[in-house]
C-alpha cells in the first residue's frame, strides 16, 4: 500500500492506542486548564499593559475582589446569605431593601442552583480547612465551570463522531466569545453553569437513548433538575428533548430505547423540577412544559400500539389500531387547546411568547423588550461571538445528514431551533454556541481526518489492476469491508484517522482504497488553510475577549491624548459617596439597571433593581422619571425616596445612559399609566428625539431631563454646551429644579452661605461625579409652613409669589395603622396592599407596635425597620406598608394574623408569579402527584419490560395453538 | 351664486334648528360614518364645550401633495369608522370620525401647527360624564409605530370611545385559499413528491438554508423592520449594531459559499479518481476559502471599524 508520507512501520497497535488516550487526556487537561487560565487572564488584559503602576494595580484588584461581580451583586450578597447562615435561612430570606417599600423575598423568587452551588463549594473548602472567602468562589466559578463545560462537549461529541472531534469541540468552547462573555472571571451568573448543566443533560440523554438505559435518563433528569434550579432558560431543555423525541418518532424510529430513556428522563425530571419553589406547579400547568408532557403521552400510545400490533395478526385491526392512535392523539391536541383557552392551562409567558410572535413583546410587555438582552442579532454580532465556527457550522450540519443517526438528528434540531433563537434575542446567543462548536468540530475533523490519513488511494488507471488482484474484497462498496473487519478483528473504531492508521502499520498488504487523496501537497495546502483559520481564530478570541468582555461594567476605560490608560471611575466613586454621605436607611430611586450595584455596592435600599418580577413597580419608577416635578414630587415621598440617581454621559460621550433608555422608561411608564404618559409627546412634532431647543415641552419638563441638564451649561462657561452623546446643543436656559434639591426651607443656615447659587426645588444635586457620569439629587422634604415647594423656592430667591393652583397632591395608597394589629388586604391593580391597623398612632404608640404587635421574625417586622423614622408629621399623616402578593388572592381578604408561627403561608404568598393553588395546600399536592407520577411511571416502565419478553413467550404459545387447531 | 346662499341659508337654518351634536351626527350618517370636515365643521367639532369625544384625521389625499403614507393609511382609516357607525345607536352620537383634508382647510393645519400628514387626533370630551378624570383635555396624538394597520387602530381608538368600536378583521380569502389549494395539492401530489419529503438531502438543504438565513440577520431585519437597502446603492448598513435586507442575502451567501466549499473537500474531493483533476479541486477549493473568507473580514471591518484583523483584502 502507498502512503503519502513515510509512517513508522514497527509500532504496535497497542502503542498507538494507549499514545492516543494519553495525548487525548493531555489536551483536555490542558483545554481545560487554558480555559480557566485564559478567562482569568483576559479579565485583567484589559487593565493588564499597566499593571505596573499602583494605582492601577489596586484598582485591578479591586475590580476582580467586588466590583466586577456587580453584575450580580445581589446574588452574591444571596450566597453569602446562604454560607452564612445555612439553607433554610436562605431560603427564607426576605430582602427589605430591595423593591422599596415592598421588599423581596429572595429564596422564593430566584434560581437558587448558583448560590446552592456555591455556598456547597464554600463549605467543602471549609471542611477541607481551606480558608476562602465567599467572595472569591463567586469570582472564581464561572471560569471553572467553564473547565466542565469543555469537558461536557467533549463527551458530548465524543457521541457524535470521535475522540478527536471532541477534542477540537472542547478547544472552541473553551475559547468561542460567544460564549467567554459569560464565563470570565467574576461574571457570576446563572449562565455561568447552566451552559455545562445543558451540554451534560444533552450528554446524558443522547446515551440513555443509545443504550436504552435508564441509568443515563435519570442522570439527565437529574441534571435536568440542577438546570432548572439554576437557569429560567431550563426551557429549552423542556422543549429540545421532546422536540428531538417526536422527529424520532416521526420518522418512524421509534424503539424501546426511546422509550425507556424519555420515559425515565421526564418522570423524574418533571418530579424533580417541581421541588424548586420558583417553578412548583409549572411543568403541569403552563403552555411551555406541555410539549414534554404530550410526547410522553404519544410515546405510552405508540409503546402500547406496537405492543398490540405484535399481538394481533389482523390487517384490519392494525389500520383500526392506527386509526385510535391518530385519533388519541387528535384528541389531546384539542383538549390542550381547550384548556389553554379554559384557562386551565397557563398560556405561554411572556419572555417565551416573546420568541414566536416578535413583535409582542414590544406591544405588550416593554419591559422585556427594553433589555439590551433581548434585541434581535444583527449578522456581526454572530460573526464575533463565532467567527468562522459560523460557516462551518452548517457544514458539521450537513455531515450529520450524511450519516444521521439518532444523536445526528439531536443535533440538526438543535441547529435549526437555536439559530432561530440567536437570531431573535441575542442573549440565546448564548444557547446556539455550544451546538455551533459541536458541528463544527465534526465538520473540521472530518476535514482533518480526510486529509491527514498518509494512505493513498489507487488512481483510476490502477484500479483496474487492483480490482483484478484483489478479486472479491474490492468488489464491495470499499470502506465496508474494512470497517466491518476491523471492528471484528482490532476493535479500533475503523473509520477514523486513527483506525486508518493503525490499519495501516499493521496490515501493510490490506485492500488498495478508491477514495483518498492524492500527493503530499494536496493535504498540506488543505492543513495549512484550516491550521491558518484555527490560529486567526485564537488570535479573534483573544481580541474580543480582552476588548469587549472583560472589560467590567462599572470602571470604563479610555485611551489619554498620549496613548496613556485612563480609568473613568465615576460608578465607583458615586457609590461609595452614597455609602459614607448618606444615612444608612435612605431610600435611592434609579433606573432598574443600577438597582443591583446600587444595593450591593453603595448597600442603600432601592426602589427597583435588575430582576423584572413587578412591572408595576418599575413602571412607577418610570412614571416618576417621565413626568414633571409636581407630578413626580408625590410619588418620590410617598416612596419615601430620599435621592434620585440619574447616569447622564452628556460629558465625556458615554452612551449607555439614562437619556438614551429614556424612551423606554416612558414605554413601559405609558404601559401601566396610558392616559398620562405618551410617547409621542416626548418627540418633536417632526417626530425626533431631542434634547437641544426643538425638544418637546414635555421631554424639558421630565424630572429625567432636569436631573441630566440641570446646571450643564453653567460647565461651558458661557459658550454652547454640547451633548457629546446626542451631538445635539444644549439650550443656553438650563431647566430649574424646584423639587429635588437642598433643603431650602427645613435648613435655612446651610443654605445661607450659598444663596446665589440655589435655583432648584423639588430635589437638589447632591452629588455629582468626576465626569458626571453619575448625578445624585436629594429629595427635598415637604415645606415647614405647608407652602408646595415651588413657591417656598421663588419666596427663597425673591420672586413675588405667583398666583396658582397648588401642585395637585393625590393621596397616597395608604390607611390608618389601626389598633387591632390585623392585616387587610386591598386590591389596587396588581399590587396588594396589606394594611395594619392601629387605632392611636402616635409616635410612642407607633413605636411599641414596632416592638411588641409584630412577631420578631414575621416578615413585616424584617420589612417594618425600613419605613423610615417617625417623623411629628407621621403622628397626623397615614402610614401604609406596602406588600406585594400574588393577585389572584381574593381581596378584602383577612389573613391569619401575623402570630408567631403564622410567618409561613404570609411568606409563601409573597411569589410574583400567580399560582392557582393556594399556598398551603401545594406541598402536600405536590408530594401527591409525584408519587402517582413516580407509580405510575414505574408500574409503566416494569409493564414494557414484561411486554419486551412476551413475544418470544406468546409466539410458542400462539405456534401451539395453530397446531392444535390443525390437529383438530 | 343663488344655490350658494341657499345652502348657506339651509345650513344656518338647520344650525338653529338642531344641536351641535345632532347637526355632526346627520354630518357622520351622510358621509358613510365620517365628517368631511373644512374649517367650520373643525371648529364645530372641537368646540371647548362638547360633551362628546371625536376622531381625526389630519391627512393630504391629493394627488398633487403627492403623501403616499396617507393613501396607504385611509383603507384603515375608513374601514375603522365604518365598524363604528354600526355601533349601538345609543352611544354611536358620542364619538365622531372625522377627516380633515389639507386642501380642505390649510388653515386648521397652520393652526395647529402641523406639518406632517397623516396624523390623528383624539379629541376627549370637555363636558358630561365621559370626561376625563384627569382633567387633561388637549388632543390625544395616536402613535403610528404600529404601521397604518387598521386593528391596532382600531384598539386605541378604543380606548376613547364609549363603547369599544366593534372592528373585525376582514377575512383574507385570498390567503386563506392560498392555503387550502397549497394543502390540497400536496395531498394530491403526495406520491409525487414523497421521494422529495423522504430524502434526507432535501431536508439538509431545508435545514442549511434556514440556519444560513438566521446566522445571517433575518430575524433583526424582521423584527426591526429595516429597509432592504439604503437607496443609491448603498447596502450596507453603518454600524455595528444594524444591517440592512440585502446585508442578509450577501452574509448568508458567503457562509454558504465557504461551507460548500469545505463540503466539497471533505466529501466530493476524495472520491476524485484522477490525480491531477483531484489535485485541481483541492487548490480550487482552497482558494476559494481563502479569497471569499478575506472578503467576509473585510466586510466585518466595515460594520466594525475596530476590528484589527485583516486577510488577503
Amino acid at each position: 500500500m502507498s502512503t503519502a508520507y513515510p509512517i513508522p512501520s514497527d509500532v504496535s497497535p497497542a502503542t498507538v492506542r494507549n499514545t492516543a488516550s494519553l495525548l487525548r487526556i493531555v489536551a483536555l487537561a490542558l483545554i481545560s486548564g487554558a480555559a480557566i487560565a485564559s478567562l482569568l487572564s483576559m479579565n485583567c488584559a484589559c487593565i493588564g499593559p499597566l499593571l505596573v503602576e499602583k494605582k492601577i494595580l489596586t484598582v485591578t484588584i479591586a475590580i476582580l475582589g467586588s466590583t466586577s461581580v456587580g453584575v450580580n451583586l445581589l446574588w452574591s450578597r444571596a450566597t453569602r446569605v446562604l454560607a452564612a447562615k445555612g439553607f433554610y435561612e436562605f431560603w427564607n430570606w426576605f430582602d427589605p431593601t430591595a423593591w422599596y417599600p415592598l421588599g423581596r423575598v429572595v429564596g422564593g423568587t430566584v434560581y437558587p442552583g448558583l448560590m446552592v452551588t456555591s455556598g456547597i463549594i464554600y463549605n467543602f473548602l471549609h471542611a477541607l480547612n481551606l480558608p476562602v472567602d465567599i467572595r472569591n468562589v463567586c469570582v472564581l466559578l464561572a471560569p471553572g465551570f467553564s473547565a466542565l463545560t469543555a469537558w461536557a462537549t467533549y463527551m458530548f461529541t465524543k457521541e457524535m463522531k470521535d475522540e478527536s472531534a471532541g477534542l477540537l469541540a472542547a478547544a472552541f468552547i473553551g475559547i468561542v466569545p460567544g460564549y467567554i462573555s459569560r464565563s470570565v472571571a467574576g461574571s457570576y451568573d446563572n449562565e455561568a453553569i447552566a451552559i455545562f448543566l445543558l451540554m451534560f443533560t444533552f450528554y446524558c440523554w443522547i446515551k440513555a437513548l443509545k443504550q436504552g438505559s435508564a441509568l443515563f435518563g435519570t442522570l439527565a433528569a437529574l441534571f435536568y433538575f440542577y438546570m432548572v434550579a439554576a437557569w429560567g432558560g431550563y426551557a429549552f431543555i423542556t422543549n429540545m428533548i421532546p422536540l428531538h423525541a417526536l422527529a424520532l418518532l416521526l420518522m418512524g424510529r421509534f424503539s424501546s430505547r426511546l422509550y425507556v430513556a424519555y420515559t425515565s428522563w421526564y418522570a423524574i425530571g418533571t418530579l424533580a423540577s417541581m421541588q424548586v419553589p420558583f417553578v412548583s406547579f409549572q411543568p403541569v400547568s403552563t403552555s411551555e412544559h406541555m410539549g414534554a408532557l404530550g410526547v410522553f403521552g404519544l410515546l405510552q400510545i405508540v409503546a402500547f400500539a406496537q405492543l398490540v400490533r405484535t399481538h394481533v395478526s389482523s390487517q384490519q385491526f392494525q389500520k383500526l389500531l392506527y386509526g385510535a392512535v391518530v385519533a388519541i392523539g387528535v384528541l389531546g391536541a384539542f383538549a390542550f387547546v381547550f384548556l389553554t383557552y379554559k384557562g386551565k392551562i397557563a398560556p405561554w409567558t411572556g419572555r417565551f411568547y416573546s420568541l414566536w410572535d416578535t413583535g409582542y413583546a414590544k406591544k405588550y410587555i416593554p419591559i422585556i423588550a427594553s433589555v439590551s438582552e433581548h434585541q434581535p442579532t444583527a449578522w456581526p454580532s454572530f460573526f464575533m461571538d463565532l467567527q468562522f465556527l459560523v460557516f462551518t457550522f452548517p457544514a458539521g450540519v450537513v455531515l450529520c445528514f450524511r450519516e444521521l443517526r439518532d444523536e445526528h438528528i439531536f443535533v440538526i434540531l438543535y441547529s435549526v431551533v437555536a439559530s432561530y433563537f440567536a437570531g431573535v434575542m441575542v442573549r440565546l446567543m448564548l444557547t446556539l454556541t455550544p451546538v455551533v462548536c459541536v458541528a463544527s468540530a465534526v465538520a473540521l475533523s472530518t476535514l482533518l481526518d480526510t486529509y491527514i490519513d498518509p494512505v493513498e488511494p489507487v488512481a483510476e488507471e490502477d484500479v483496474d489492476d487492483a480490482v483484478s488482484a484483489n478479486g472479491s474484497s474490492s468488489a464491495t462498496p470499499p470502506s465496508q469491508p474494512a470497517s466491518k473487519k476491523a471492528k471484528k478483528a482490532a476493535a479500533a473504531p475503523a473509520k477514523t484517522a486513527l483506525g486508518d492508521f493503525v490499519a495501516a502499520t499493521n496490515s501493510k498488504g490490506g485492500p488498495p482504497r478508491r477514495k483518498g487523496i492524492f500527493g503530499l501537497d494536496s493535504r498540506l495546502v488543505v492543513l495549512f488553510n484550516t491550521l491558518s483559520m484555527l490560529v486567526f481564530f485564537v488570535f479573534h478570541c483573544t481580541w474580543v475577549t480582552s476588548n469587549a468582555y472583560s472589560s467590567p461594567s462599572v470602571v470604563l476605560a479610555s485611551q489619554n491624548p498620549d496613548g496613556s490608560q485612563h480609568i473613568i471611575d465615576d460608578f465607583r466613586e458615586a457609590y461609595y459617596w452614597l455609602r459614607q454621605n448618606t444615612p444608612k436607611d435612605s431610600v435611592v430611586m434609579s433606573w432598574w439597571d443600577y438597582g443591583y450595584q446600587i444595593a450591593g455596592m453603595a448597600d442603600r435600599p432601592t426602589l427597583v433593581d435588575n430582576n423584572t418580577w413587578n412591572n408595576t413597580h418599575i413602571a412607577t419608577v418610570g412614571k416618576a422619571m417621565s413626568s414633571s416635578e409636581e407630578v413626580a414630587y408625590p410619588i418620590l415621598r410617598k416612596h419615601d425616596v430620599d435621592y434620585v440617581l440619574v447616569i447622564f454621559g452628556g460629558l465625556i460621550g458615554y452612551s449607555g445612559d439614562d437619556i438614551n433608555k429614556f424612551l423606554w422608561m416612558v414605554r413601559i411608564a405609558q404601559g401601566v399609566w396610558p392616559d398620562e404618559i405618551q410617547e409621542p409627546n416626548y418627540f418633536t412634532p417632526q417626530g425626533e428625539y431631542r434634547i437641544d431647543d426643538r425638544a418637546s415641552k414635555t421631554m424639558k419638563e421630565s424630572l429625567m431631563y432636569k436631573m441630566s441638564y440641570y446646571r450643564f451649561n453653567e460647565l461651558f462657561g458661557g459658550q454652547q454646551a454640547v451633548d457629546r452623546v446626542r451631538q445635539q446643543q444644549v439650550p443656553k436656559e438650563g431647566p430649574t429644579l424646584d423639587y429635588l434639591g437642598l433643603l431650602l426651607s427645613s435648613s435655612p443656615g446651610t443654605c445661607a452661605h450659598n444663596e446665589a447659587e440655589i435655583l432648584p426645588i423639588l430635589t437638589d444635586e447632591a452629588f455629582t461625579s468626576e465626569n458626571w457620569i453619575v448625578r445624585i439629587y436629594e429629595v427635598k422634604k415637604e415645606d415647614l409652613l405647608g407652602r408646595d415647594l415651588k413657591s417656598a423656592n421663588q419666596f427663597a430667591q425673591g420672586k413675588k409669589r405667583k398666583r396658582s393652583k397648588p401642585a395637585p397632591r393625590r393621596r397616597a395608597i395608604v390607611c390608618k395603622i389601626y389598633e387591632d394589629s390585623r392585616l387587610w388586604m386591598n386590591k389596587t391593580g396588581h399590587c396588594f396592599l396589606l394594611f395594619v391597623r392601629i387605632k392611636s398612632s402616635t409616635l410612642s404608640d407607633l413605636r411599641e407596635f414596632r416592638s411588641q404587635e409584630i412577631p420578631e421574625r414575621s416578615a413585616l417586622s424584617r420589612s417594618f425597620p425600613i419605613l423610615r423614622t417617625p417623623t411629628a408629621q407621621d403622628a397626623k399623616e397615614e402610614r401604609s406598608i406596602y406588600i406585594h402578593t400574588h393577585p389572584t388572592s381574593n381581596a378584602q381578604r383577612p389573613l391569619p394574623s401575623l402570630s408567631a408561627k403564622g410567618h409561613r403561608p404570609f411568606l409563601s404568598s409573597l411569589r410574583s408569579e400567580p399560582i392557582n393553588l393556594p399556598q398551603a395546600q401545594v406541598r402536600p399536592s405536590i408530594f401527591l402527584f409525584s408519587l402517582f407520577k413516580c407509580y405510575h411511571s414505574l408500574f409503566v416502565m416494569t409493564l414494557f419490560e414484561i411486554i419486551q419478553n412476551i413475544p418470544n413467550l406468546d409466539c410458542s404459545i400462539s405456534s401451539g395453538g395453530s397446531q392444535q387447531s390443525r390437529t383438530d | 351664486m343663488k344655490a350658494v346662499f341657499v345652502a348657506a341659508l339651509l345650513s344656518l337654518s338647520s344650525c338653529f334648528a338642531l344641536s351641535p351634536q345632532q347637526q355632526l351626527s346627520q354630518l357622520a350618517s351622510a358621509g358613510n360614518g365620517i365628517i368631511k370636515l373644512n374649517a367650520e365643521t373643525y371648529d364645530l367639532l372641537t368646540s371647548p364645550k362638547r360633551n362628546w369625544s371625536a376622531s381625526i384625521q389630519f391627512t393630504a389625499l391629493d394627488a398633487r401633495r403627492k403623501c403616499s403614507p396617507c393613501k396607504d393609511f385611509n383603507p384603515s382609516w375608513n374601514a375603522v369608522a365604518k365598524a363604528w357607525a354600526n355601533a349601538p345607536a345609543n352611544v354611536r352620537q358620542e364619538h365622531f370620525f372625522a377627516t380633515l383634508d389639507f386642501d380642505d382647510a390649510s388653515s386648521v393645519f397652520q393652526k395647529l401647527g402641523l406639518n406632517s400628514a397623516p396624523i390623528v387626533f383624539n379629541y376627549p370630551p370637555t363636558d358630561g360624564d365621559r370626561k376625563p378624570a384627569s382633567g387633561n383635555t388637549s388632543p390625544i396624538k395616536y402613535d403610528f409605530s404600529d404601521g397604518f394597520e387598521a386593528r391596532p387602530l382600531a384598539e386605541f381608538l378604543s380606548k376613547f370611545t364609549p363603547v369599544p368600536i366593534p372592528y373585525k378583521d376582514p377575512i383574507d380569502w385570498a390567503k386563506f385559499v392560498t392555503i387550502a389549494i397549497g394543502v390540497l395539492g400536496s395531498l394530491l401530489f403526495l406520491r409525487f413528491i414523497a421521494p422529495i419529503v423522504q430524502n434526507r438531502w432535501s431536508w439538509a438543504a431545508a435545514t442549511v438554508v434556514t440556519i444560513l438565513v438566521m446566522v445571517g440577520g433575518y430575524m433583526f431585519t424582521r423584527i426591526r423592520g429595516v429597509p432592504y437597502n439604503g437607496g443609491n446603492g448603498n447596502w450596507i448598513a453603518g454600524g455595528y449594531q444594524n444591517q440592512f435586507g440585502q446585508e442578509v442575502q450577501v452574509v448568508a451567501f458567503i457562509y454558504g459559499l465557504l461551507s460548500f466549499a469545505l463540503l466539497m473537500l471533505i466529501l466530493v474531493v476524495p472520491h476524485q479518481k484522477s490525480p491531477q483533476r483531484q489535485r485541481l479541486q483541492v487548490y480550487l477549493w482552497t482558494g476559494v476559502t481563502m479569497i471569499v473568507y478575506s472578503v467576509l473580514v473585510s466586510l466585518f471591518r466595515v460594520k466594525n471599524r475596530g476590528y484589527p484583523f485583516k486577510l488577503f483584502l
